[in-house]
C-alpha cells in the first residue's frame, strides 16, 4: 500500500521548487515561542523527501501551489489558492505541516512521541467507579423507551 | 464447481454467514474485490502515519483510488460515503464503536407515526447481539441503563482517560446519562487475539489485531471449515435462470478474464451501496430495472447518519492522541422522541480522542488551523488537549436518497459505478442543532476553556443503510424479516442495506447479528430451501 522511494523527492522538486516552499513555510511556521522555522527543520529539503516518499501523489498539486503563492503575503495567497485550486492549497498545507512534525526534534519539543502502544490494565478499577459515578445512572433508572405496549404497525 | 452457497463481500456480514454456514457444513464460496492486508501493513508504528491516513488508509474510495475500489459519483451528496474494499471489508478502518440499536428504533412508526416498523424486534435480535459480541470481543461495562437488561458485554471495558472522566463527572453533576463506550477491541487478550494496546489508529488499521475484523475473527475459522474465499473477484452481476432463481455469479479477476460461480443460493453483503449497485447492475429479462425491484425500492431510502462534532479544549494536557478511538463514553440522553422538540427521534454521542499534531495543525473534525508565530500558541493549547463529542442521530429514511447506476463513471474493470444522491433532511439538521448546543453544555460543565463545532461533516458516511429494506409487505419493501428476497426466494441480503429505519447507532454490531439470525435460520430451513436445477 505504501510509495517508499527516497528518491522521489529530489526528482520532483527542483531547487527553486524548493526555495519557494522554504520561504512560504517559514511565514507559516516562523521560529518563536521557543520552536524553530519550517524551513530550519527542513520542511522544502530532507523532510520534504521524507513526505513524498511516502506521499508521492502530493508532488503535482504542491507544485501548482508554490507556483502560485507569495511568501510576502501568505494568508492572502492560500485564501485565492483555496478557493481557486483546492487540492493544491491542501497539499501544500500537508507537506510544510507534515515535513514539520514528523521530525524528532519538533515533536520532542511539543510533547508528542509519536502513537506508542500502552497497556490496557482492566485489573485496575476504573477511577470512574472508585469515585461513585455509576451509582447515580443506576439509580435513576431505565432511560430508554420501553417498547412493551406498543401495538406496533 | 456449484457451491451451496455463494457469498458476495468478505466484510462484516459476509464474515459472520460465511463462518456460521460453513461450521454447519455448506460449502461456502466467498468473491470479494479486495485483498487481505497483514496488521504490520498499517501505518500506526510510523512517523507518517498522519499523512499515510489520509491517502492510503483513507476511509473514502474516492480519495484512496485503489485499483480494487470502486469510484462514486458524489456530485449530487451532502455527505461523502465511505466504505473499504478488502477481506474483513470496512472493518479494517470502522472504529470499533460496537452499539446496539435500541428497543424503540425497531418501531418508529408505531412510536411516531413516521418512517417503518421492523419485521423483527430488539428482543429477536437480542440473542445474536450476545453471540457476535462474544464472536467479535466486545469490551464494555454491563449494566447500561439505556438497554433493557441483560446488557453484558463479555470482555471489561477500555480506560476511558483523563478527558473522558472530566465529562463524565459533569454528566453526573448534571443528571445526565453518560456510560462507558461498548467496543469491539478487546480489552484482554482472547480467542489468539492480543488486547488494545491503545495506539490511537483504530480508523486506520489496528495494528495488534485487537479491534475486531472478519478477517481475523471469522474468516481464518471459516476457511478452516471449508469455506472458499477468492479475493481479486470483482462481481459484475448476480444471474438468474429460467426458473426465477438465483444461479450464481459474474465475475471479473484482476487480469480481466470473466468467470461465473454458480450456486444454489446467493447471499449479497457488499454493503448498502455495493448490494444496490450489484442488484441494479443485474437487470435483464423480467428483471428490467434490477433484481428484486419489482416495489422499486433497490437503491432508494439511503441512509447515512449526518454528522457533527463538537470539541472541548481544557487546560490540562490529556494525551489525547493515545486510546481506542470508537467511543471513550457515551450519552443516550436525548436518544429517544421527546415531543417537547422541533424533532422526532433523537442522536447518540461518542467521546473520541483528537489525534496527533497533524491533525492538531489541519483538524478533520472541528477547529481550525492558525499560521504565523501564533501556529505554536495554536498547537500548544490543542495537541492532546481536545476531546471531541461525535454527535448523530435518526436518519429518516427518504426515497429520493438514493444509489443509482452513473452514466459515465465506472471501475476499473469498466463497470458501472454508483451514484449517491443524498439531501440532509429538515429533520435530522433540526435535531443535530439541538445536539450541538447540548454538547456545548456539556463540555463547558466538564471544564472545557472553549469549544468548537462542526455542525454537519462532509466526509462523515461510515453507516450505509437502507436501500433494499426488509419488510412483509412485497410491494413495500425488497425482503423479509431474514433478508430473503421476496421475488427471488434463494436471494439473500444481510448487509445494512435491509435496515428500514437507521436507528442513531454504529450499525454494525446490529449488521452483525442479523447476518447470524439469518445465517441459522439458512440453516434451520436448509430442506425446505427451493434451489436451482
Amino acid at each position: 500500500m505504501s510509495a517508499s522511494d527516497p528518491t522521489l523527492g529530489a526528482v520532483v522538486a527542483d531547487d527553486e521548487l524548493r526555495d519557494r516552499l522554504r520561504r512560504f513555510a517559514d511565514a507559516l511556521i516562523p521560529a518563536a515561542h521557543g520552536m524553530p522555522a519550517a524551513g530550519d527543520v527542513g520542511v522544502a529539503d530532507g523532510q520534504l523527501d521524507k513526505v513524498l516518499a511516502v506521499r508521492p501523489d502530493l508532488a503535482e498539486p504542491l507544485a501548482r501551489a508554490v507556483a502560485d503563492v507569495d511568501p510576502a503575503d501568505h494568508l492572502t495567497s492560500l485564501a485565492r489558492l483555496r478557493d481557486r485550486d483546492r487540492e493544491a492549497h491542501d497539499a501544500l498545507l500537508l507537506v510544510v505541516v507534515g515535513g514539520y512534525y514528523i521530525d524528532p526534534d519538533v515533536r520532542r519539543r511539543i510533547g508528542y512521541d509519536g502513537q506508542q502502544p500502552v497497556e490496557v490494565r482492566p485489573e485496575i478499577i476504573p477511577n470512574y467507579v472508585e469515585e461513585g459515578l455509576i451509582e447515580p445512572l443506576l439509580a435513576r433508572g431505565p432511560v430508554y423507551r420501553a417498547v412493551d405496549d406498543i401495538e406496533r404497525r | 464447481m456449484k457451491a451451496d452457497v455463494l457469498i458476495v463481500g468478505a466484510g462484516a456480514s459476509g464474515g459472520v454467514v460465511a463462518r456460521r454456514l460453513a461450521a454447519a457444513g455448506f460449502d461456502v464460496v466467498c468473491l470479494e474485490q479486495g485483498g487481505w492486508h497483514d496488521l504490520d501493513e498499517f501505518p500506526a508504528p510510523r512517523p507518517e502515519f498522519e499523512l499515510m491516513a489520509r491517502k492510503q488508509w483513507a476511509h473514502s474510495p474516492n480519495d484512496r483510488a485503489l485499483p480494487e475500489d470502486y469510484p462514486l459519483n458524489e456530485d449530487d451528496s451532502d455527505i461523502a460515503t465511505l466504505m473499504f474494499n478488502g477481506v474483513g471489508g470496512s472493518l479494517i478502518l470502522y472504529a470499533g464503536d460496537w452499539s446496539r440499536l435500541h428497543p424503540s428504533d425497531f418501531c418508529v412508526r408505531s412510536q411516531d407515526g413516521i418512517a417503518d416498523d421492523w419485521p423483527i424486534s430488539y428482543e429477536d435480535l437480542r440473542p445474536y447481539y450476545e453471540q457476535t459480541d462474544v464472536e467479535f470481543g466486545a469490551a464494555g461495562l454491563g449494566g447500561d441503563p439505556a438497554y433493557p437488561a441483560p446488557f453484558e458485554p463479555p470482555y471489561p471495558p477500555l480506560p476511558i482517560g483523563a478527558g473522558a472522566l472530566r465529562v463524565a463527572r459533569a454528566h453526573t453533576r448534571l443528571g445526565w446519562h453518560w456510560w462507558p463506550g461498548t467496543n469491539s477491541v478487546l480489552s484482554v487478550n482472547a480467542g489468539g487475539r492480543r488486547a488494545c494496546a491503545q495506539w490511537g489508529t483504530c480508523l486506520w488499521g489496528c495494528p495488534e489485531g485487537a479491534k475486531a475484523s472478519t478477517d481475523h475473527t471469522h474468516w481464518p475459522q471459516a476457511i478452516r471449515d471449508g469455506a472458499k474465499l477468492i479475493t481479486g473477484a470483482r462481481v459484475s452481476r448476480v444471474l438468474v435462470g429460467p426458473g426465477g432463481l438465483a444461479t450464481g455469479a459474474q465475475y471479473v479477476t484482476e487480469d480481466g478474464a470473466e468467470h461465473v460461480q454458480e450456486a444454489d443460493v446467493v447471499i449479497m453483503a457488499a454493503n448498502a451501496i455495493g448490494t444496490a449497485r450489484l442488484l441494479l447492475l443485474s437487470a435483464g429479462p423480467g428483471h428490467a430495472d434490477g433484481l428484486c425491484n419489482a416495489s422499486g425500492l433497490v437503491g432508494r431510502r439511503l441512509m447515512v447518519h449526518p454528522f457533527a462534532n463538537v470539541m472541548g479544549l481544557f487546560d490540562e494536557q490529556l494525551r489525547t492522541w493515545q486510546g481506542h478511538i470508537g467511543s471513550k463514553i457515551v450519552s443516550y440522553e436525548f436518544y429517544e422522541t421527546d415531543e417537547r422538540r422541533d424533532f422526532v427521534r433523537g442522536a447518540k454521542w461518542s467521546l473520541a480522542p483528537t489525534g496527533g499534531p497533524i491533525n492538531a495543525a489541519l483538524p478533520t473534525r472541528a477547529g481550525g488551523s492558525t499560521w504565523g508565530p501564533d501556529h505554536h500558541l495554536h498547537m500548544r493549547s490543542y495537541l492532546g488537549r481536545g476531546v471531541s463529542w461525535g454527535i448523530f442521530g435518526e436518519d429518516l429514511p427518504d426515497p429520493e436518497n438514493r444509489v443509482t447506476l452513473d452514466a459515465e463513471l465506472t471501475d476499473s474493470s469498466g463497470i458501472p459505478a454508483p451514484k449517491i444522491t443524498y439531501r440532509v433532511g429538515d429533520n435530522s439538521r433540526r435535531c443535530l442543532d439541538f445536539q450541538i448546543e447540548r454538547a456545548k453544555e456539556s463540555l463547558l460543565e466538564a471544564g472545557a476553556y472553549a469549544v468548537e463545532e462542526e455542525r454537519l461533516m462532509r466526509h462523515s458516511g461510515w453507516h450505509l443503510i437502507g436501500t433494499a429494506m426488509m419488510g412483509t409487505d412485497p410491494e413495500r419493501s425488497v425482503v423479509d424479516g431474514y433478508g430473503r428476497a421476496h421475488e427471488i426466494e434463494n436471494l439473500y441480503i444481510v448487509d445494512g442495506s435491509v435496515f428500514p429505519t437507521s436507528g442513531g447507532v454504529n450499525p454494525t454490531s446490529t449488521i452483525a447479528a442479523f447476518a447470524a439470525r439469518t445465517a441459522d435460520h439458512l440453516i434451520a430451513t436448509r430442506n425446505g430451501q427451493r434451489v436451482p436445477a
